[in-house]
């Protein structure tokens, strides 16, 4: 039944790492800005409240960028391919579930960033005429598999469009 | 006709034109500034750049030529590097015909041709070319089954085909939602005027009209909007002035415009979905405009993100007007659709007073005084939201979808299962708790980028069916 249960897949585990280690590269970027307005402030005797709440968002923050999210995501994140169609779902506060017939996906590429090389996993995009659609983090060999595989089913019974 | 061929020589004063108009914007500033002796060579120097740039758009007309050879258009063009375009005439998706006031001067036409590719593939753009050679290169190059029958085109019993009438024309013009272009289009022209203008008289007219009473200036606003309605009207007229739509085997062919003639070909088979729009004020005088989705449509009809079919008809003439244009989308009974459930209400309310709220908010911290205007507003956004709640709605019927939704006009959307390209539905944690789902579904769009529908807070079993519908796999 169409959207009743999730997908049975999940993406690697390793995605956990990866989206920790890109919300970690920009919390860095974040930090370093706050440490020159820290010294800053301190070396001109600004008041101090607002230096609180600015290092409390950089903790907050921090803590749901970088620890938060990427479990709850990987948690969400499911995927399932049919004979005649992809299943996915994602979305933390908004979850969505995505159906693509076979018939419609018109080309899949795999990617690889230096990120994911360094976990092994590469991710999926598969495209139609008016949509693509990206699973994230899968095993390099898993989603070389998953490409084939869906672009073999995909070519069968073309229908006009 | 394989002789090549070259463009109405026009094209070498149109070419000239556009880099005049180019550079004049460099070239003036030269005359104010320099003068003397300066001003001679200035002179020189531009007139031999001018010399050189009528030689090379010489050239370049000349070099560039068409023919049709093997059921191909054949371009070549090019100074120094020579380039070959060959357009098969089956990948060939539209072929439109304009002429500018210009060209009708010089009786050409000029002809674009669309391919598949969309934006970056092979296209062609001939400048101007005789009129008759233009519609003579059109019959050639439309590729349909048998060419044979085609070329007696006379012979064939007559074409269903539909005109605007004039009162409806007016009608189309007085109703249509322009306002707002125009409105945009005056501010803009005003924010410049503000900028020529020297500061103090601006301000001295300031000054007098708070001076002079309410009344008048709410008589000057009338006044104001009288105008705007009139610009309206007439650019409607321009627009759709006689507008027909003819039905041609498998393709639908548009003309409209009352200066520019402008045509349109639309295969049958490209077309996505039918959409029936109905703003605020048509929608009680029981007027809807009609209009298409179609795939990879030229950027000249891109102009509404979609085709009008036809700019104004009752209500009730729609089935009629698709049962001979377009037979697929049309209703042989009318359907009532599925509603969104009343607990849906409260979320459609919120996102629509949430705006309103925040300039009430706005208002209330910055200027007290103009508070009542926010009250206006946040009545405005109620109203909106309760009618965008009540117009949400969708039917399933065989192998079609209709969905109706409202942002300002009230959109009805006919869409074949085939022609959907994926499905989404989505669920935030409080519209799981109130078992509603939000709907998506997309089609190709203009220039390969989908066009999307959203239907928000259904009921989510009912969203569940729509995907069961859609769904392609059978387990």
């Amino acid at each position: 039944m169409a959207l009743r249960n999730p997908p049975r897949n999940t993406i690697a585990k390793d995605s956990i790492n990866v989206w920790k280690m890109t919300a970690a590269i920009f919390m860095i970027f974040f930090w370093l800005c706050l440490i020159g307005v820290t010294v800053a402030w301190i070396t001109f005797e600004f008041p101090y409240g607002y230096l609180m709440v600015a290092w409390g968002i950089g903790i907050l923050s921090t803590y749901v960028f970088v620890f938060l999210i990427p479990k709850l995501r990987f948690k969400r994140w499911r995927y399932e391919v049919f004979e005649q169609e992809i299943y996915i779902q994602h979305g933390i506060v908004m979850r969505t579930r995505t159906l693509i017939p076979m018939i419609r996906v018109q080309h899949v590429d795999t990617k690889q960033g230096p990120i994911l090389r360094k976990f092994n996993l590469a991710s999926v995009t598969i495209s139609t005429a008016a949509t693509t659609h990206e699973i994230p983090a899968l095993m390099e060999e898993d989603a070389s598999q998953l490409r084939d595989r869906i672009s073999t089913l995909a070519k069968v019974d073309e229908e006009d469009v | 006709m394989s002789e090549q061929k070259r463009l109405h020589p026009a094209v070498i004063l149109f070419d000239i034109w556009k880099v005049l108009k180019e550079f004049l914007f460099f070239i003036i500033p030269g005359f104010v500034i320099l003068s003397g002796k300066v001003l001679v060579y200035y002179l020189l120097i531009l007139l031999g750049c001018f010399i050189i740039i009528i030689i090379f758009i010489t050239i370049s007309w000349y070099r560039y030529t068409y023919r049709i050879e093997k059921d191909e258009l054949r371009i070549e063009q090019g100074i120094f590097v020579r380039n070959k375009r060959y357009i098969s005439k089956h990948r060939i998706q539209s072929i439109d015909l304009t002429q500018s006031v210009l060209h009708r001067v010089l009786n050409v036409v000029k002809i674009e041709i669309q391919t598949a590719g969309g934006g970056k593939g092979a296209e062609a753009l001939l400048q101007a070319v005789p009129k008759q050679e233009g519609e003579r290169l059109r019959n050639d190059l439309k590729h349909f089954s048998e060419p044979s029958i085609k070329s007696f085109e006379h012979e064939r019993p007559s074409r269903p085909s539909e005109k605007i009438s004039n009162k409806r024309l007016w009608i189309a013009g007085s109703t249509s939602g322009g306002f707002g272009a125009v409105l945009a289009v005056l501010a803009v022209v005003f924010s410049k005027l503000e900028q020529i203008i020297p500061v103090e008289i601006v301000n001295n007219i300031v000054e007098w009209i708070m001076r002079t009473s309410i009344v008048l200036m709410s008589g000057f606003i009338l006044i104001l909007l009288f105008i705007l309605w009139v610009l309206g009207v007439m650019g409607t007229v321009i627009k759709y002035g006689n507008f027909t739509i003819t039905k041609d085997d498998d393709e639908l062919l548009i003309t409209r415009g009352l200066l520019e003639k402008k045509q349109l070909t639309i295969p049958l088979r490209r077309i996505q979905a039918i959409g029936m729009k109905e703003n605020l004020v048509r929608q009680p005088l029981g007027y809807v405009s009609v209009f298409a989705k179609v795939a990879g449509g030229s950027l000249e009809s891109g102009e509404d993100f979609s085709t009008v079919l036809f700019p104004i008809m009752k209500r009730s003439e729609v089935e009629r007007f698709l049962q001979i244009f377009v037979p697929t989308h049309a209703e042989v009974e009318e359907r009532p659709l599925l509603k969104l459930p009343k607990r849906a209400r409260k979320y459609y309310l919120f996102r629509s007073m949430l705006p309103a709220l925040a300039i009430m908010a706005g208002l209330l911290y910055a200027i007290p005084d103009y508070f009542g205007l926010s009250i206006v507003l946040v009545v405005c956004s109620i109203f909106f939201g309760s009618l965008q709640h009540q117009d949400g709605g969708f039917c399933l019927h065989g192998e079609r979808l209709t969905i109706r939704y409202r942002t300002f006009s009230k959109v009805t959307m006919r869409i074949h299962r085939k022609r959907i390209q994926a499905f989404e539905m989505k669920q935030h944690k409080l519209q799981r708790l109130d078992n509603l789902a939000t709907i998506k579904v997309s089609i190709i769009g203009m220039l390969g980028s989908g066009n999307h529908y959203t239907i928000k807070e259904l009921d989510d079993e009912e969203a569940r069916s729509i995907a069961e519908w859609y769904s392609f796999q059978t387990e």
